[in-house]
This record gives C-alpha cells, structure tokens and sequence, in this order.
C-alpha cells in the first residue's frame, strides 16, 4: 500500500516539479530546460487571458456563494418551520456533479428555446445569450456553480449559526439591540472563523475552475471563459506539450498555497 | 477534489431559533424560504420534464403537460448512445475505489494513530503535504505514470491512481487517534495479533466513519470528471458523468440530454435520499468536502 501511495500521491507531485523544467513530450522525449516553461509563460498572452478569466471568475462567484450560502444559512436558523425539508432541498444540488449542472445550466441559458429566456419573454425580454457574450459568460457560470455548490457551505455555516451563544443576543436584546445590530455585532463576529473558513475553500475552488467552462462554453466565447485549468488541460491534452503544462499547474499550487497560508495566518489561532 | 483544510471547531448546540422576532418576520421568512427553494429544485424539475416530454414538441411551456408524457427519450438515448457501458464503468469506477480506498485508509489511519514504527512522522507529514497539493497540478505526471504503465483507456489506469487517496487517510487517522490505548493494550495482553486487532476492535469501532466516508468517496468518484475524461480515451472507458458531457456536444436532441442527465443523476439521488442526514451531519462535523 505503501508503494500505492509513494507512486501515485508522492512521485507526482515530485514528477510535476521535474517535468515543469523540462521540454517533456508525448514521444517521451526531454531535455532539461530549467525555467525556460516560467519565463515562456510570463510572455504568454494565453497564460494572461487564462489568469485574468480565473481572476475574474473568482471575485464573481467567491462572494456570490458566500452571500447564498450565509443567505440561506441565516434563513434556516430563522425559520423552524420544515428545517429539515428546506435544508435537504438546497443541499441537493451539491450530490450531483459539476457536469450535470452545467448541461442543466447550459439549456436554461440557450438563446433560442432555454427556460430562461422564456421566463423573460413574457415579460418582453431578450432573448439574451448570456453564454455567448463575454460580458456575461463568465457570471453565467458562476451562478451555475453557486447554485451546484452552495448547499455545502451552507451547512457549515448553520453549524456555526446554531453554535452562536443565545445568552448573548439575549443580553443584546434586552440592552435594545434590533435583530439587525444583533446580527451585525454579535453573530458575524462569532462566525467569523467559520466565514473565514467558507472564504478559503471556495476561493481555492473557484481558481480550479474547469469542468462548467468545457462543458458550456468550451472556454468560449473567444477564450473568454477560458481558465487556468483550461489552459493547462488544452497545453497537455491538445498540444502534448507536458514540461509546460506541469508548469502552469505549479503556478496554480503556488496560489492555492499562497491562499491557504493567508488563511493559516489569518485565522491560526483558532487550530 | 480534495479539501484541504481543517475547519474551525464548532459546537453543537440546540436547534432552536435565535431569539427575538418582530411578527413581520413570522411570514416573510418563510416565504422568502419557500420562493428560494423553488428556484433551487427548478432546474432539476426542468430536467425531468423535458426527459418526459414528447420528442416533437416544444420544450416550453408543452413540456408541463403531463398527458404528453412518454419514455421514448429514454429509449432513444439507451440506444443511441453507450450509456449502459457508462454506467457499467461509473458504478466500478465508484465501487471498486470505495471497498479499497475505506480498505487501505482505516489500515494506515491504524498504523500512524496506534503502531509505532521509524520514519512515522515524517511519512504522515508527506502525507499531509500531498494534500496541499490541487489534484490539477499533478495531473500531467500521473497521466504520464499511467501511460508508461500502458495503462491508459483501461479500468486500471481509471481506478488504482485514485485508490491512494490521502483525505481518507488522514480522515481515519484523526478517528482512530481518538479511540482508548487501554483497548488495544488489554486486546494484546489477551493474546490478539494486529489482523485479529484490526478487525476485532478498530472495524467495528470505526463502522460511522467507514459509512461517512464511503458515501463521500462514492460521490467524488461518481461525480468526477477530469481524470475519467483524460483516462477513458475511447468512447467505450467513458465514465456516465464523461458520456454526459460528449452528449450535449454531438447533435443529439434536448430532450434525450436531459434523459440521459436523468439517468446519471438517479445514483446521487438514491445516496442523498437514504443518507441525507448522515451527508449533512458528517459535513456540519468534519467539514468533508466533495
């Protein structure tokens, strides 16, 4: 098992490093090219694009699902009523797969006979093509993956709703506070280590954006959907040009990592 | 695919609402509860219409009409494209990875919370480190490791990198690491070997995690997409969540999509129906991720 694990789990990340300073090819073929990979890549316009769509992208759907998900976090601890039945409903999305939502999603949006656009024609909208147009493709996707994922952080965010000290908003009550300023200033505060927490993951997770990007728009319109995970798939699958596609997924660990240290540090006192 | 950090330690405490309501709230809630629901489930309710609806007619608003309702979609989709082989391939992709990977996850989450052997420390930090890194980043070292196995486009090449997976180590190492020294000192004492231990006292101790955690890994791999899409080359390896995605790229109508959507959809369905709480509470506790 041990050889399960040193073969699979530590030779490739050891592997990625290696391969990142090499010309790797699909012949099997390599010279050494030390950081000849990171400096192509600092010159390349598709590596700026992918990162600009991935940066984009995440500052799109980071606070959408964090907003939805404290959002519905916040409803379920208001109202008792059906908990149970409210909490499975926004938490069924998140069993199916990222691939499932995304031709779900893709549908929905179609200009020509999508439910969207449907819905916005009685009211004498559109048709609009919220795919294929690069000012609203990449929010369009973020949407499908909030609503494919929300549930999650949607749970752990009750947990630590339900977990806030009801002595405090009663003292809070009692001294005057409106439900509004008991929010504000007792339960955020309390939940922030848990916040943080919903922050980082999604974070993490939006900077690997891939399968909801080749599935509805193939990284279109004109590689405006077209993400870091994309670009290293298409330089490793498309072109087989490994040594430089180990190298963008390096870059992608260095700022997966550099997010998880802010976290650490942030929020490191609470281990 | 794998969460990398440890959440911050919540405690469980009463369900109960938070205190204090205007009677206002007492209806607006609810009702804003209610209005996000439904525009939650909408589009798998979309889904399963349009699956149902007949072939000739519109999508919308046609597909809302009940008496239309027929399977042909679904037997044109089995026909036409290679969904039974999919599924075939999805459940031993799912099944087989989580005999083995609950298997081998609670034997060295024994062995580095119980045994002491040299080298312990180091070898579980390695493993920890392994876990910072995106699945992503390595993902063209171990598709060249597969491809020298020639290993590539079979069941092999799918499943065993993915057996190692450091999460349910980890996850079973946190566990175990919590049970009592004395019941495996006492269990010694009387005599027991480490197989007679392992199974006697840790596999029945560790039975909710092993039930938690095999759902989880059931999820990631029956939901997972990049490996199986650079792995299943052939149209014949696809996983169903792959097939899915060559679906809706080839001519093939919406309505025989979301039939096939529906079909992949009914394992997770089953999962969360049977298991539902389990699912939520293990995420409330653990912060599993999938």
């Amino acid at each position: 098992m041990l050889v399960l694990f040193l073969l699979f789990r530590f030779l490739p990340v050891v592997g990625a490093v290696f391969l990142s300073l090499t010309d790797y090819r699909i012949s099997g073929r390599w010279t050494f090219v030390a950081i000849d990979n990171y400096t192509r890549l600092l010159s390349d316009s598709l590596f700026h694009q992918a990162l600009v769509v991935t940066l984009t992208y995440t500052v799109i759907f980071v606070p959408l699902t964090v907003l939805l998900s404290l959002g519905t976090a916040v409803l379920l601890h208001q109202v008792v009523w059906k908990r149970g039945f409210f909490r499975g409903v926004f938490f069924l999305p998140y069993v199916t797969s990222i691939v499932l939502a995304a031709v779900l999603w893709k549908w929905i949006y179609d200009a020509q006979d999508g439910l969207l656009n449907a819905v916005l024609g009685l009211v004498s909208v559109g048709p609009i093509d919220f795919l294929g147009q690069s000012g609203s493709v990449l929010a369009s996707i973020a949407v499908t993956s909030a609503w494919k994922g929300f549930g999650y952080s949607m749970l752990i965010l009750l947990a630590g709703l339900q977990a806030v000290p009801k002595s405090y908003l009663e003292a809070a009550m009692i001294d005057g506070a409106g439900s509004w300023q008991r929010f504000r200033y007792i339960t955020l505060p309390q939940l922030r280590p848990i916040l943080f927490f919903v922050l980082v993951i999604e974070t993490i997770g939006a900077f690997q954006v891939f399968d909801a990007m080749y599935v509805m728009t193939g990284g279109g319109p004109v590689r405006s959907s077209y993400s870091l995970v994309y670009f290293l798939y298409d330089s490793g699958f498309k072109y087989f040009d490994f040594g430089y596609a180990s190298a963008i997924g390096l870059v992608l660990f260095l700022i997966v990592l550099i997010v998880s240290l802010v976290q650490r540090r942030l929020v490191g006192r609470d281990d | 695919m794998v969460n990398v950090l440890e959440r911050p330690p919540v405690r469980e405490l009463s369900e109960s609402p938070a205190v204090g309501r205007r009677p206002v709230a007492r209806l607006t809630l609810p009702t804003l509860l209610t209005l996000t629901a439904i525009v939650t489930i909408v589009p798998f309710a979309a889904m399963v219409l349009v699956a149902f609806a007949p072939p000739s007619g519109q999508t919308f608003p046609d597909a809302l009409n009940p008496a239309n309702f027929t399977f042909e979609n679904f037997s044109k989709v089995l026909s036409s494209s290679d969904i039974p082989r999919w599924t075939v391939n999805s459940l031993l992709y799912s099944l087989v990875s989580v005999v083995c990977v609950l298997l081998f996850a609670s034997m060295a989450g024994y062995a580095f919370a119980k045994k002491r052997f040299p080298g312990r420390e180091i070898i579980f930090w390695a493993f920890l480190a392994t876990l910072m890194v995106p699945f992503q980043a390595t993902l063209i070292p171990s598709y060249i490791l597969v491809s020298r196995l020639d290993w590539v486009d079979s069941y092999w090449g799918l499943i065993v990198p993915t057996l190692a997976n450091s999460q349910a180590v980890f996850l079973m190492r946190q566990f175990i690491g919590q049970l009592p020294d004395e019941l495996f000192e006492a269990a010694e004492i009387d005599g027991a070997g480490e197989w007679r231990i392992f199974t006697m006292i840790v596999v029945p101790l560790i039975r909710p995690v092993l039930a938690t955690l095999g759902i989880f890994v059931f999820l990631w791999h029956w939901n997972d997409f990049l490996w199986p899409l650079v792995i299943g080359q052939s149209g014949k390896m696809q996983t169903l969540t792959v097939g899915l995605a060559t679906l809706q790229t080839q001519a093939v109508p919406i309505n025989q999509v979301m039939a096939g959507a529906t079909i992949t959809v009914v394992p997770s369905l089953l999962v969360f129906g049977l298991l539902q709480r389990y699912l939520t509470d293990s995420i409330a506790m653990s912060g599993l991720k999938a």
